[in-house]
């Protein structure tokens, strides 16, 4: 298993703001000095990770204290340079949410080249909040972001002559990559899942499929893909083709390891503070899936504890940890933690750890992925590439 | 073809579907007399029950749902309001409405616009009831409130002055009333979502209307502000305008009584 070190780089003295952290929260509680060595200090963190043989995942967001990377290419720009050794994953760029793909594109082509072909390409929907920030339509959403995929794909992996495009949604008189990417036809590429049915999606292309903070969905979420990747290519995909990201909090004793854990915990409740009517604006989701959403109940989309019973928001470490998204003790404590829930979810091949969340000092957390580096790493590497079992059982 | 879905209060008339072009339209019709062309807000046909009832006693009333509304196919290429005004030129033909009583609330009211700017002579007369269309907003200026930041709640509360309905609390919808109200919240974020519930060119289109013409604001409208009907009369100077007492944005669920006596008296029946 490969381990990727990951922080939404919170501009943390915010929380402490009543209200929303998202959309609403105004920007006069930003000082920016503050902000600045806030990220200086996040790129540091990322640096060590290079150090350490641990890859790196940025993503981005927008309007939001919980994250104030609000470019994925432009924090991979700095770090294509001042790292050296390890992948570089964007997770994602919210590609409907952009009207430009082209200019996705050339910013793709660019960090691959800086970094000497080091570029991961997470293309993502975009947070539905965001959609109040970019502005874009939210009908048609989905057809939007695969017309930028095919224009992004063929542009990166064009060896032909300049073409134009004149798409549905996207019209251009000349694609042309100065630079081109190193990687070729295109840096490997990355999608988000929280169920079966997407990730059946992504298996068909054999992209590879992450699933965030979804606890024992993520079994669902893989049996989808492989199911799928297996009809499409006919043979099991390796484990690389699968990530799951959690939030791990390691120290040589329990009693730190929940201290800091308990410093991530502002993560969860923090991301989750954004007023209701910006989660779900009208026209994103479709119709069918927001009948099925409002008649199943606000708690049917929560993560499930062992007990079947939804995660609270203000849960408990322990309630976190039950419910796979924490993972969370020694060295020792966290590789068993992972290696069980690599298990029983059947396997995957990427770690995207939160190695820092929320209100996590430098200290704790470059202590954090040094022991995660030296200690539990190895002990991860050495778990079987290959899906543990394989079970075609049917999954919605 | 009478369709099998009841809409709670639509129990006065019948609800077929007609094919227009091969995109299948729900229709509502009820009553006898002058044929009159209803075109529903943001509500949808579900939420005009009032006031149908109250036409359906001078008129022939038709109150289709526009596509992507109610039940009503979306029709591929359909995009924005001005498309619609199109479609539905093609949909009178189909339902051989020369000239009726045209009365549109809100959305419709925009959408009254589109169609008679392209064909003025398509309505013996016009009713505007709490029209959008013009432009909502100058810079940081708006002048129609954004129903798309708001919370339900809030929303419910402004859009009448009596208590929201139960239209309006989709918390608690059984699944078929739920399904219109998903569909109509998508079909108003494609048409309405940006730029802002308006078409920029109309403006510049609207003395072309030609019929008469009877703007009503509800006097206590919580989402259209003063300039923005003041602009309103600037660009129709053609216009009767007047204001519904006792009314709030959603005027024809507030005085379904008043507005169609309103009606009645300006367009005859």
């Amino acid at each position: 298993m490969k381990i990727w070190q990951f922080s939404e780089q919170a501009y943390h003295p915010a929380f402490q703001a009543p209200g929303a952290m998202r959309v609403t929260l105004p920007q006069h509680l930003c000082d920016p000095r503050e902000a600045g060595r806030l990220l200086n200090r996040y790129l540091d963190e990322y640096m060590l990770a290079d150090e350490l043989g641990i890859n790196i995942m940025v993503n981005e967001h927008h309007a939001a204290a919980t994250c104030m990377s609000t470019s994925c290419m432009t924090t991979l720009a700095i770090l294509a340079r001042q790292t050296q050794n390890v992948r570089l994953l964007a997770l994602g760029i919210p590609l409907a949410n952009r009207s430009n793909p082209l200019r996705v594109a050339e910013e793709i082509a660019m960090v691959d080249c800086l970094s000497g072909g080091r570029l991961e390409l997470g293309l993502v929907k975009g947070a539905p909040y965001e959609l109040f920030m970019s502005n874009r339509q939210p009908t048609g959403f989905m057809d939007r972001f695969w017309e930028a995929h095919d224009l992004i794909l063929a542009a990166l992996g064009n060896e032909g002559e300049n073409f134009s495009w004149q798409g549905k949604h996207f019209h251009y008189r000349t694609v042309s990559m100065w630079p081109r990417p190193i990687q070729a036809p295109h840096p490997p590429i990355w999608m988000t899942a929280s169920s079966a049915t997407t990730a059946r999606d992504y298996g068909k292309l054999g992209y590879t499929c992450a699933t965030f903070l979804s606890g024992s969905v993520a079994r669902q979420v893989f049996i989808g893909y492989r199911e799928a990747f297996a009809a499409q290519f006919g043979h099991q995909p390796s484990l690389d083709r699968l990530a799951y990201l959690c939030v791990v909090a390691c120290a040589n004793d329990r009693t730190e390891a929940f201290k800091r854990a308990e410093a991530m915990r502002s993560y969860f409740t923090t991301a989750a503070r954004c007023d209701p009517q910006f989660r779900n604006p009208w026209g994103f989701n479709s119709v069918d899936a927001n009948v099925r959403t409002l008649l199943a109940g606000p708690a049917a989309s929560r993560p499930r504890m062992r007990n079947g019973k939804p995660l609270p928001v203000d849960g408990t470490i322990e309630e976190y940890m039950n419910a796979g998204l924490m993972f969370v003790g020694t060295p020792d404590d966290v590789y068993e933690q992972l290696a069980a829930f690599h298990e029983e979810t059947g396997g995957f091949g990427n770690l995207l750890m939160m190695g820092q969340a929320g209100e996590l000092s430098h200290e704790d957390t470059v202590d954090n992925l040094t022991l995660i580096a030296k200690e539990v790493a190895p002990r991860l590497a050495e778990l079987p590439d290959n899906p543990l079992e394989v079970r075609y059982e049917a999954v919605g | 073809m009478t369709d099998t879905i009841g809409i709670e209060g639509l129990d006065f008339g019948t609800l077929s579907t007609i094919d227009v072009r091969g995109t299948t339209i729900e229709l509502f019709r009820a009553g006898s007399g002058a044929p009159l062309l209803f075109l529903h807000g943001l509500d949808g046909i579900d939420g005009a029950a009032a006031i149908l009832a109250e036409l359906a006693r001078s008129y022939s009333v038709y109150a289709p749902s526009h596509p992507g509304f109610g039940g009503s196919d979306q029709r591929e290429g359909i995009t924005r309001v001005d498309d619609l005004g199109y479609f539905y030129l093609d949909l009178m033909d189909a339902l051989a409405l020369d000239a009726p009583v045209v009365v549109g609330a809100g959305f419709g009211g925009w959408l009254a616009k589109e169609i008679l700017t392209k064909e003025p002579r398509r309505a013996s007369s016009l009713v505007l009831v709490s029209p959008l269309g013009l432009v909502t907003a100058e810079r940081r200026e708006q002048y129609v409130a954004d129903i798309f930041v708001m919370s339900r709640q809030e929303l419910g509360k402004r859009l009448q002055l009596g208590e929201p309905g139960p239209l309006q609390n989709i918390m608690s919808m059984p699944e078929g009333p739920l399904r219109r109200a998903m569909r109509n919240d998508e079909a108003a974020s494609l048409y309405g979502w940006t730029p802002y519930m308006c078409n920029p060119q109309l403006a510049d289109r609207l003395h072309r209307i030609s019929s008469p013409t009877l703007v009503l604001w509800g006097a206590e409208d919580a989402i259209i502000g003063p300039v923005y009907r003041e602009k309103y009369a600037q660009a129709l100077p053609q216009a009767q305008v007047e204001s519904l007492v006792a009314a709030g944005h959603r005027a024809h669920g507030d005085q379904p009584q008043a507005l169609a006596e309103r009606i009645s008296a300006f367009a005859g029946s």
